[in-house]
């Protein structure tokens, strides 16, 4: 008996290794084919490559970039992880980022903006604004069965105009610009890096990978969530109300979703809201969240090393003859190799497939075991 | 507001839905046969988007309906890849759908720069050709109501009338048919054909292929008729809102027309408001569609919600 | 004469070692009835579908017709002339019965599915084999025993020559069984041949011309139905006398559970349970009796408080239980094992020891001010891991990775890890080898002795019989019969409740009602 503990934990180990060796192939994979289409459509292949892999660790300047994009890969990871620990598909964080943003733009372009006050206004009220937006699909599917991927993705693009009209109208600079007033000082996140875009936002992602992490596995709220995502049917019966802790895991998800959208207009970055400023990056926490198996602990180290791919490309754009939409492909092949491995929802699907005739088998191996 | 009404019920309002209606209605088809295997296809968007480019590139060096066919075909396609990592090995469909979104989304812009030598914008420098309308002009000799079947039927593309047979072909395929049988049969409980020797896994595979040709065939449509020429994201959504007009259409082929007819008029409505009302918000506007489906999807979850309770309350 | 069939040494070991046949064999000659009986988890399950072509065997011949078969998948299965009728069907719910039965074989014309041709030839089917059943309603609105009738048509629509049965009497009530019996002597006498996988041994010697016995993967011999008796078939499947006894109660106890004039309404307000008065005592057992789906299921839902209590009142030990959540019902001594484990009982993906806490997230043991006292979860694990000598790693170990038996331990283990005062049982060792059976009624008895007042439901007659003190007859939601346990109660007398051929007075029912 007293072996086994240990066994156990090394069978923790084989599968964590399994798993970082699952995806490591998956991105060499992925690499594997940017060479090739690098390949063929450049004229200077060498150079694209070169860029892509080396740049963004080569300044400074690039580095900040780097670390900018990796803050914002671990926030939308963060609120997919949630969402998909509670198997739920939920795909509204670029919503959310949109109608956060509008919100943090409005609290700095307010009578609050050049007091100190803007900076944590601003989030909060992007966070809001941004759990708003997730709480509506889950209230939407809890009451009424309403599927939440629909009802999400049709949010993304709601937000999306709403963002455009209010820039058009009320906020833009001057007519004609699709560009927000500049944000006083105060409401802009101040630079930890000085001449780097690294900016609080990283602390806010950091901060946010604890308080995700400790949410889903130091709290009864976690463990309740975690096993509505393991077996909705078995939490019911245990007295877990699990369309409550449904509602509210898009919710908080909601919450993150909205954070992200005050760190892109609060950030160094910008300073100011633009249309369509988010560059379909909400998206890409769907591959940071899978490939980190929904761990809050795994995300950002998955966001370093995807986020510098992501630098790479748009560095190879700007340098190389080679568009840094190529990123998609690569964030594409990843995310079909490392869930089509081990992909968890993959097996329960696979079981549901066999449901019926399940009970025979277990009969079967059941008494052969004994 | 009397100028909006008059728009509506003009013959040329009817066209302008007729137009808008056809790439929808093609992708809520596709969505449809998806969704009646148990196989959710949430990349009809990526799959039309790519669609659209193909149609377009392809048209540039072909005629017109090989292009039509290549946007079908690269759907298909990615039908295919949908079915290859869902079915054989077995990942979630969900996530591989939003893969090939994201495939999409970059690899459409990717691919329209190298085919426009830089621009990542739209294919304006490609001369792409259209798909040629139906002209049905000799209608007019009927006496009386000639004129009005002329200003409703004539000038319509090739593919609104494709789309129009293709909603009883698939009905008859799915209600009279025996592949039709084995499809749902698959998707509403697939331990039964299995037992009965039905290779489910293939049934899916290939209703994954269709619903992405038939995404791709919208695709075409909007790149070819609607628009002619791709532009980055020209899709737009259309894709996410076909699923939901799948939904909201009973999952049946004549609930999807009549759901992507009412989303089509709604889109038919932020096209002509603009021309009647100068300071009309179009991103207001654009959003209409949009609101209307989660409206639609919410009552209809609502209404289904009370339909099951009728049904089972009847039975007893 | 060469047997019809005949499967020679297979051996099946399943990935993760579990041996399930090895050296098993059969020979089926034609025009029997020729049964396979043994204990759940003997191994009979594994060599049908070996049979059927579902699994492939790693070792042994398949001979049919005295020439060497090997299935990879059903259809070749079922073009070489063998139909299979499982013991959960499988059939399209919203399909009707003839669309059910043509199925993957369908009539054609041109290329459309002929449908009438269909309803007459399902018609003709029906007729020739004695198997009564409307061809047009929807299947999902047929009762079970009409269902089994569907699927039988669904093999001999496709011309099966060799009928396999899997556990066909398991989901009927006892005069549902001789209906099923006239059909099986009708197909006999029609030439076909019929294994019939079962464990019930009255039945088995009942129907069947001979019987091959198996016993832990292994097959134990082949023997001519007239040639043994109840008790000596027995011996050959469990290699030991069987001795599967219970203590009864000693003395009932107070009045624990009133059950008052209730109602349980499914989502869509059908009545599921209608005004039911029932008491249960400290310290007893009461069986529910009842084919499935006809409210014992929704009375212990509504009890447990997975369904609302629609109208009239439940109480425990004067508390009532209707305005009180799932969880605080379970607060006041209410446990719950359910019938499906992995369905409902456990969550797969989570550790031994988040299940084992799950049902007290309230406890201020494991979580205090919403956070969760890991140290004392963890040693919670440990303790019932060790009294119920579940084989684990450890409390982090996933529960998916166990056996089942090792499975249902764990959900023993946190349901009756503190004392119940109410119980609530259903079909506590479906699917589960004889050791862990009689483990697991230890348990239910070792509970009862210790105070608490049980409701146990279960599709096994002879397990209800076994350990209820009392029983109750269900029939379309209503209580039609009353019995205080005793050998002179017989399944066939439970069985004409059961179908609602009879139904006992008021004051008959008084009896046993206390």
């Amino acid at each position: 008996m007293s072996t086994m503990p240990t066994l156990a934990k090394q069978s923790r180990w084989t599968a964590v290794r399994a798993e970082v060796q699952r995806a490591v192939t998956a991105i060499l994979v992925a690499l594997l084919v940017t060479v090739i289409v690098v390949m063929l459509t450049s004229k200077t292949p060498f150079e694209a490559l070169n860029t892509l892999l080396t740049a963004p660790a080569s300044k400074p300047r690039t580095i900040g970039l780097w670390f900018d994009d990796v803050a914002k890969l671990t926030v939308t990871g963060l609120a997919f992880s949630l969402v998909f620990q509670a198997r739920q598909f939920a795909m509204g964080v670029q919503g959310q980022v949109y109608v956060g943003a509008l919100a943090a733009t409005y609290v700095a372009l307010s009578p609050l903006g050049p007091t100190f006050a803007a900076i944590p206004l601003g989030i909060l009220a992007a966070m809001l604004a941004g759990a708003v937006w997730g709480f509506l699909p889950g209230i939407a599917k809890a009451r009424l069965g309403a599927n939440e991927i629909v009802s999400s993705l049709m949010l993304n693009y709601i937000a999306i105009e709403l963002c455009n009209f209010l820039v058009r109208v009320q906020l833009r600079e001057k007519p004609g610009v699709l560009t927000s007033l500049e944000f006083p000082d105060t409401a802009v996140f101040p630079p930890m890096i000085p001449g780097t875009r690294i900016d609080l936002g990283l602390v806010l992602a950091l901060g946010a990978t604890l308080l995700v992490w400790f949410a889903l596995y130091r709290t009864a709220w976690g463990l309740k969530l975690r096993l509505v995502g393991h077996n909705a049917r078995f939490a019911e019966y245990a007295g877990i109300k699990s369309t409550l802790i449904m509602v509210s895991a898009m919710t908080a998800a909601g919450a993150l979703g909205g954070m992200l959208g005050a760190m892109f207009v609060q950030g160094q970055t910008y300073g100011k809201l633009t249309v369509m400023f988010e560059g379909g990056l909400a998206f890409e926490g769907i591959l940071v969240a899978i490939v980190a198996r929904s761990r809050p602990l795994a995300v950002p180290v998955v966001a370093i090393f995807y986020g510098y791919l992501r630098q790479g490309a748009q560095l190879m754009n700007i340098r190389t003859d080679v568009p840094a939409e190529v990123i998609g492909v690569v964030t594409a092949i990843i995310i079909l190799l490392v869930s089509s491995s081990f992909s968890i929802p993959g097996k329960a699907w696979l079981l549901g497939l066999f449901r019926r005739p399940a009970p025979q088998t277990d009969a079967a191996v059941d008494g052969a075991a004994k | 507001m009397i100028e909006l009404l008059a728009t509506v019920i003009s013959s040329a309002f009817f066209v302008t839905v007729i137009r808008t209606t056809t790439p929808l209605l093609l992708a809520t088809l596709g969505g449809l046969i998806a969704d009646l295997s148990g196989a959710l296809n949430v990349a009809l968007e990526g799959q039309m988007l790519v669609g659209c480019l193909t149609a377009v590139i392809v048209s540039v060096y072909a005629p017109w309906y090989v292009a039509v066919l290549a946007g079908l075909g690269s759907g298909a396609v990615l039908g295919l890849v949908m079915a290859f990592f869902a079915l054989r090995l077995k990942a979630d469909i969900i996530l591989v759908g939003f893969a090939i979104n994201i495939m999409a989304a970059g690899g459409t812009v990717f691919a329209l720069a190298m085919a426009t030598g830089g621009d990542k914008g739209t294919s304006i420098n490609l001369v792409s050709k259209a798909i040629p309308p139906v002209d049905l002009s000799f209608l007019g000799v009927i006496p009386g109501i000639g004129p009005v079947l002329v200003s409703l039927l004539s000038g319509h593309s090739v593919l609104s009338w494709v789309a129009a047979f293709l909603v009883f072909a698939i009905w008859y395929f799915l209600y009279r048919m025996p592949w039709g049988l084995w499809l749902r049969g698959v998707g509403e409980y697939p331990a039964a054909p299995a037992a009965a020797g039905i290779p489910v896994n293939a049934v899916r595979a290939w209703s994954l292929v269709v619903s992405g040709g038939l995404a791709g065939l919208g695709g075409a449509q909007l790149a070819m008729f609607n628009y002619v020429g791709f532009a980055r994201d020209m899709t737009a959504g259309r894709g996410f809102i076909a699923l939901g007009a799948v939904l909201l259409g009973a999952r049946h082929p004549v609930g999807a027309l009549l759901a992507a007819l009412l989303f089509g008029a709604f889109e038919g409505l932020a096209v002509v408001m603009p021309g009647l009302f100068a300071d009309a918000p179009a991103e207001l506007i654009r959003m209409i569609p949009f609101i209307v489906t989660i409206l639609a999807l919410v009552l209809f979850s609502y209404r289904a919600q009370r339909a099951r309770q009728m049904r089972t309350l009847s039975k007893s | 004469m060469a047997p019809l069939l005949q499967a020679i040494s297979i051996g099946k070991t399943y990935p993760g070692g579990v041996v399930a046949n090895d050296g098993v064999n059969l020979s089926v000659s034609a025009g029997e009835v020729h049964a396979v009986v043994g204990e759940n988890g003997a191994g009979k399950s594994t060599l049908m579908k070996i049979l059927f072509g579902i699994e492939r065997p790693d070792a042994g011949t398949l001979l049919l017709d005295g020439k060497p078969v090997s299935f990879t998948n059903p259809r070749e299965a079922i073009e070489a002339g063998i139909g299979m009728v499982f013991q959960h069907f499988s059939l399209v719910p919203s399909f009707s019965v003839y669309e059910n039965v043509v199925l993957g074989a369908e009539p054609r014309n041109g290329i459309g599915f002929d449908r009438e041709k269909a309803i007459a030839e399902v018609r003709a089917l029906s007729e020739k084999f004695r198997l009564h059943v409307d061809p047009l309603p929807a299947v999902g609105s047929l009762p079970v025993g009409q269902q089994q009738r569907v699927e039988i048509l669904k093999a001999l629509y496709r011309d099966a020559r060799i009928l396999i049965l899997d556990e066909p009497t398991a989901v009927l009530a006892p005069q549902e069984v001789e209906e099923l019996f006239v059909a099986v002597r009708a197909l006999v006498a029609q030439g076909r041949t019929v294994i019939f996988i079962a464990h019930k041994l009255p039945e088995v010697l009942e129907i069947s011309d001979r019987i091959t016995v198996m016993r832990a993967g292994k097959t134990v011999g082949e023997v001519g139905s007239s040639e043994v008796t109840e008790q000596s078939l027995a011996t050959m499947m469990v290699g030991r006398d069987v001795a599967l006894r219970v203590d009864r109660a000693v003395t009932a106890g107070e009045l624990a559970c009133e059950i008052k004039a209730l109602w349980v309404r499914s989502d869509a307000g059908q009545p599921l349970v209608q005004d039911l008065n029932l008491h249960v005592h400290a310290g007893e057992i009461v069986g529910l009796v009842g084919v499935e789906g006809n409210g014992q299921a929704a009375l212990l839902d509504a009890i447990s408080g997975a369904q609302p209590i629609a109208q009239g009142v439940a109480y425990l030990n004067g508390t009532s239980l209707g305005p009180l959540s799932t969880l605080e019902r379970r607060a006041i001594g209410v446990a719950n094992i359910p019938e499906d484990r992995i369905a409902q009982g456990l969550a797969g993906g989570a550790s031994v020891a988040e299940n084992l806490v799950a049902t007290k997230l309230a406890d201020r043991r494991y979580v205090r001010l919403g956070l969760l006292d890991l140290k004392a979860i963890k040693s919670n694990a440990i303790a019932l891991i060790e009294r119920y000598s579940v084989r684990v790693g450890g409390p982090a170990q996933a529960v998916s990775t166990l056996s089942g038996g090792n499975m249902q331990k764990i959900v023993v283990a946190r349901e009756l890890s503190e004392q119940p005062k109410l119980l609530l049982v259903s079909q506590p060792t479906r699917g589960v080898d004889l050791g862990a059976t009689q483990f697991i009624w230890k348990s239910l008895t070792d509970a009862r002795d210790a105070g608490a007042a049980v409701l146990l439901s279960s599709a096994d007659l002879s397990e209800l019989l076994a350990l209820s003190d009392r029983l109750v007859v269900f029939y379309r939601g209503r209580l039609v019969a009353a019995f205080l346990n005793s050998a002179a109660l017989t399944p066939e007398t439970l069985g004409s409740y059961m179908l609602g051929l009879a139904t006992q007075t008021e004051d008959e029912m008084k009896v046993a009602l206390r």
